[in-house]
């Protein structure tokens, strides 16, 4: 997958068939970090914390319903993606791959925490095995998305 | 004209629970972004540039505070807007939160 233009402040990118898949793939698991999983404090000495903490849930709660619409309607609707000889090309509006950055961040994040959330530097090693090894997968493919919009945003 | 003598009425005076408290509307509230070893830092740099409109440069010192020191102070805001901010950092998945600023 690449950028092979800018139109009308759009980037066009081309992709492969199989690229495609794996965007898909990706895509179809979102969401995958849960609705509690963010906190608003780590100290909960802010005033009306409970209250503020529920607004807060409910607030990224609306958002995530709004990007599973978009989602959807990117699997749904074959438009998005234009058969070329080679594959296909994707116009995508700035607003539409941020959408698709917190999409494929989530799914990011969500399958780190499924892998135990390791971290190498303090010594918490991933442990593979034959169950965890598609969370790793997953990670590392939705990474891959993850910074071919944002060199193509960047201008790389 | 005689005076008539009227009884002297003062208003209760009464603390409105649900109103904001001056420190609410004080910037009191660091909007702090933690280190994991799983956002890419371009990732975060750009989320920095988006939510807080910043230039790229001031965006990669951020983040590397965020990489290299644990932790990066990215705004000194009242509780509101400190809570705006968390929620759209949080948004893009970062780890992200706000602290009463006790210094």
């Amino acid at each position: 997958m690449k950028l092979i233009r800018t139109r009308r402040e759009k980037l066009v990118f081309e992709i492969s068939l199989s690229e495609k898949r794996l965007l898909f793939d990706v895509l179809k698991l979102y969401p995958l970090i849960s609705a509690t999983h963010h906190r608003l404090t780590k100290s909960a000495r802010t005033a009306k914390h409970d209250e503020n903490q529920k607004l807060l849930e409910e607030s990224l709660a609306a958002q995530r319903e709004e990007n599973r619409k978009n989602v959807r309607a990117m699997l749904d609707e074959p438009g998005h993606f234009k058969e070329m000889s080679s594959g296909f090309q994707l116009t995508l509006s700035g607003p539409e791959i941020e959408w698709l950055l917190q999409v494929l961040n989530d799914v990011r994040v969500g399958s780190w925490i499924a892998l135990g959330s390791p971290d190498p530097e303090s010594g918490k090693k991933i442990l593979f095995n034959e169950k965890l090894l598609p969370h790793f997968r997953t990670m590392e493919l939705a990474g891959a998305f993850e910074m071919v919009f944002l060199d193509a945003l960047s201008g790389h | 004209m005689a005076a008539t003598a009227t009884p002297e009425v003062r208003p209760a005076i009464r603390r409105d629970e649900k109103t904001d408290s001056s420190t609410d509307l004080e910037p009191g509230y660091l909007v702090i972004c933690w280190n994991d070893p799983v956002n890419l830092m371009d990732y975060v740099t750009h989320v920095f540039q988006i939510v807080f409109g910043w230039q790229r440069q001031k965006a990669e010192v951020h983040m590397l505070q965020v990489h290299k020191q644990g932790k990066s102070v990215l705004a000194r805001e009242s509780m509101e807007k400190a809570e705006f901010y968390v929620h759209q950092l949080q948004k893009y998945s970062l780890h992200a939160t706000m602290e009463r600023d006790e210094a």
